[in-house]
């Protein structure tokens, strides 16, 4: 197992440069760069705009400036922002833990409402109760995340039973304690709900889908014609199997955890890293985006590897060598 | 959810979004009263000291550094911290005096002594003096380490300023020859000697001030001072108690205790949050007019129209002989064409289809916010497709079958950009796009990315005809780049070596004059008669001009609308009524 974990690290770093490597070469098939915007503007030069792209190292070949990149990155040194000119890293981690404490928490929703209820309406399938969380399911799924959070925020706007944006109010430093965790709290519950609710549906489907289909395996009947009490199947029998993909999902999830969320915390105006790579995307600033996409892919390997660990826990078919 | 390979197509995606919204506006806007008369503020009352004001904007701030980032969601910001040595009057469009109490001038218009006001105080309790001004002139702005655009405005044919001290108070501007923009390029920020110094001798100047930077460093003159900020949340700025400015009676400006920026990224949330009166002031787009306007009284608030703003619209031909078929060449530089296709761009209907009948039709090259310089007695072109019909003939164009032909026998037909992620560029091409199609004119209308609309009017030229837009401002000596045969944004035919036209030339000629004539009522008649000519040859064709909104809760005082600064003229005159 430990020699397994050790391979798969390994196996992390071409792929890490596989991975920087065509998205630093995307950012640069785009047209223009960071200093285009400026181009358009009657006050500056074009005298001004290359002595700045010189001093961004933008004039360079872009493999030479991918190469600096990566000898950062070695370094821990993911460069800086051309837009706010300080460090890339000071610049994520003021913004990843607001982004974590948002994107988990719909997980945990979502997750959390998605398994019994999946397994719920698998068991009483074409029950009414069935069915309107089906028309549910499929409404989530269908209507965008941008338009429920837009909801949400009118929702709160017309209600006043909830602040429309941001993650604390304005007279945070004067609350105590624990007041301080309640305005916390009251703050996350609405963008959290939209985006759990956005993720609950299809975990729902695929939860119910994969249920039935191992309500239908012969050895399942096999298990019912021995005579095994009915709970006992649904839970050491078909449960089990039926969550494997599921725990392969799972992996993603780790992996969206840290971009997930951009649109939601746009209209939440949820102080978040999605907002942030979002603007850098749009401005071309070039090591913030690098810098985000870096850690959104170690999260990707890392929850994948995850997965795959659960996976062999759970199922004794599945031996890590 | 979105994943992370999605970040690559959100562009895409943004495009729906702005789609479903401007459904959902369109819902909330059907059977909506258009155009009201503006309010008049009510009588005056005595101010009072206290309160704080909400606001928001769209973006975090950048840096608190102002020589280094120029964007708006930090000026925003900085323009409370700092303070140039001029200012523009918002009401008269004038320049006054702020860090520096009064000036003149040599007879030759060389050089100009200033005379700096002696009771202004750095943040940190130390004195305000000519070392100040002398050090952000010579080691910041024309430091050529410094990547600031500040330098291109400070420049005179190639020469920088020279900038010296006098004495304590008084600080003297040298410059090559008489230059009349120096007041306007004066307004730009003074920065504390005492505390940059050691990082400019240091070479850490650049990424200094960033935003994550204690907020008690960031030391200006200004009314306000940072006293909080948190990343993507908020700004909280705090009175400067030592303030130099007082009101009428001798009390200490300013009123208010603290602002309070929000950070809100969508504007739709942030129409919200005002509704729901946890911001003070906001600035409204055209499509929530209708929206906004029946809660006025219940919100307690007032919106006010302050008239027409920098902002332009216009459409251009590529005039640049490298670039394009010869055929076309000669319908783009025939100066009946392009009249005869300002006739056909239909700004009434721009007005009331895009624009939510907030704009005003634009035919000068200077907005009507520009007060001042700006000539109302110009030729106008209104929509008439009749009399573009009768230019067209003049110019030897002929239709036939629905279809127009130069006198070569070319069908008339062309392709028009302009950048996709601006909406209403995007909507005035297509009104433009169907008139000329009554002409027998066929247009390719073909929105493009930004970046590579750039590239095409910067590097490559491979382009026929572009919807863009500038936003100008007071002086009309920075339209210079624009409107010189040599600049670079002289889009239509860049960087010529010298006027290809006689009315290129006589341009150049005026905005040379322009930049050395001291005396106001002459430097007016100059720029007046380069509206003219831009009027008549119209290497640009305008379209509208988008009317500013902003609506303020009533329990604010020292509201006053003007085109230049929104309805706060002074934010240290702003009070809270009781």
């Amino acid at each position: 197992m430990i020699r397994y974990i050790l391979h798969r690290f390994i196996n992390m770093i071409p792929l890490l440069f596989g991975i920087t490597f065509l998205s630093f070469g995307i950012m640069k098939l785009a047209p223009g760069d960071f200093l285009s915007q400026m181009a358009l503007n009657p006050l500056i030069s074009s005298e001004t705009i290359e002595l700045m792209r010189k001093q961004f190292g933008l004039d360079q070949p872009w493999p030479i400036q991918y190469l600096k990149w990566l000898w950062g990155i070695i370094h821990f040194d993911f460069g800086y922002s051309f837009t706010y000119r300080v460090p890339v890293a000071t610049l994520i981690t003021e913004r990843v833990l607001n982004t974590l404490l948002l994107t988990s928490t719909a997980a945990i929703l979502a997750w959390l409402l998605a398994l019994p209820l999946g397994v719920y309406t698998a068991l009483w399938r074409k029950s009414l109760f069935d069915q309107i969380l089906s028309f549910f399911s499929f409404a989530t799924i269908s209507v965008p995340t941008f338009f429920l959070a837009l909801l949400g925020v009118f929702f709160a706007a017309k209600t006043g039973w909830f602040p429309t944006g941001g993650a604390i109010s304005i007279n945070y430093a004067a609350l105590s304690p624990f007041d301080k965790l309640c305005d916390r709290f009251h703050h996350l519950i609405l963008p959290a709900m939209v985006l759990g609710i956005g993720g609950l549906g299809s975990l729902l489907r695929i939860v119910r889908t994969n249920f039935l289909e191992m309500m239908r395996q012969p050895f399942i009947m096999t298990a019912k014609a021995k005579g095994l009490h009915s709970n006992t199947v649904t839970w050491r029998h078909i449960f089990p199997n039926a969550i494997n993909p599921l725990i392969t999902l799972l992996g993603f999830e780790i992996a969206g955890l840290l971009s997930g969320a951009a649109f939601t915390e746009i209209i939440f105006a949820w102080p978040g890293l999605g907002r942030l790579i979002l603007e850098a995307v749009m401005s071309q600033d070039l090591y913030l985006v690098m810098g985000s996409l870096f850690m959104g892919a170690i999260l990707l390997i890392l929850g994948n590897l995850l997965a795959d660990i659960l996976l062999a826990t759970i199922d004794p078919r599945i031996k890590l060598r | 959810m979105l994943n992370l390979t999605s970040i690559f197509i959100i562009s895409g995606r943004l495009e729906t979004i702005k789609y479903f919204i401007f459904i959902i506006s369109l819902i909330f806007l059907l059977g909506c009263p258009k155009k009201e008369k503006i309010p008049v503020l009510k009588g005056s009352e005595t101010p009072t000291y206290g309160g704080s004001f909400v606001l928001d904007s769209i973006s975090d701030p950048k840096s608190f550094n102002p020589v280094i980032a120029k964007e708006t969601s930090t000026t925003m910001i900085t323009d409370f911290l700092f303070e140039g040595l001029t200012q523009i009057n918002p009401f008269t469009t004038d320049m006054e005096p702020r860090l520096a109490r009064s000036w003149e001038y040599s007879p030759d218009g060389k050089i100009w002594t200033f005379h700096l006001r002696e009771n202004v105080k750095w943040f940190d309790g130390r004195q305000f003096t000519a070392d100040d001004v002398v050090f952000t002139y010579n080691d910041l702005y024309y430091n050529p380490d410094i990547p600031t655009s500040a330098r291109d405005i400070l420049t005179i044919d190639g020469k920088r300023i020279k900038v010296e001290k006098v004495d304590t108070y008084t600080v003297r501007f040298i410059m090559p020859k008489p230059f009349a923009p120096l007041l306007f390029a004066l307004g730009m920020e003074i920065m504390p000697k005492h505390i940059l110094e050691p990082m400019v001798k240091a070479k850490t100047f650049n990424s200094a001030w960033g935003v994550n930077t204690p907020p008690d460093k960031i030391t200006g003159t200004g009314p306000f001072m940072i006293s909080e900020y948190i990343p993507s949340q908020r700004v909280v700025l705090k009175r400067n108690p030592n303030y130099w400015r007082t009101d009428k009676t001798g009390n200490g400006l300013p009123y208010l205790d603290s602002i309070v920026i929000l950070i809100v990224p969508d504007q739709n949330s942030s129409l919200l949050k005002f509704q729901a009166g946890e911001t003070d002031m906001i600035s409204i787009r055209g499509e929530d007019y209708a929206v906004i306007k029946p809660t006025e009284a219940k919100g307690n608030f007032t919106i006010y129209n302050t008239g027409p703003t920098f902002s332009t619209t216009f459409l251009f031909f590529n005039q640049n002989p490298k670039a394009i078929p010869q055929y076309k060449l000669r319908w783009f530089t025939n100066k009946k064409f392009r009249q005869a296709i300002a006739h056909s761009v239909d700004k009434e209907t721009i007005i009331n289809n895009v624009m939510a009948g907030l704009a005003f039709p634009q035919d000068s090259a200077l907005t009507p916010a520009s007060k001042f310089f700006y000539n109302p007695d110009i030729r106008k072109y209104e929509y008439n497709l009749d009399k573009a019909k009768s230019l067209l003939q003049e110019a030897g164009f002929k239709n036939k079958g629905g279809r127009l032909y130069d006198s070569e026998g070319h069908h008339v037909e062309f392709t028009l950009f302009t950048n996709s992620e601006n909406n209403q560029r995007v909507n005035i091409g297509n009104i433009i796009k169907s008139d000329l199609d009554k002409l027998g004119i066929k247009v390719n209308f073909v929105p493009i990315q930004f970046n590579t609309m750039v590239t095409k009017l910067d590097a490559t030229f491979d382009w026929e005809a572009i919807i863009i837009g500038l936003t100008g401002g007071v002086e009309p000596h920075n339209g210079r780049n624009v409107w010189h045969s040599s600049g670079q944004l002289h889009m239509w035919n860049p960087r010529q070596a010298k006027p290809v036209t006689t009315w290129e030339a006589e341009i150049d000629r005026l905005f040379e004059d322009g930049a050395t004539e001291l005396d106001k009522e002459k430097r007016k008649k100059i720029y007046h008669r380069w509206q003219e000519i831009a009027a008549e040859e119209l290497p640009v064709i305008y379209t509208v001009t988008p009317a500013a909104l902003y609506a303020v809760r009533n329990k604010f005082g020292g509201i006053k609308p003007t085109s230049l600064a929104g309805v706060i003229p002074y934010i240290e005159e702003v009070y809270l009524k009781k």
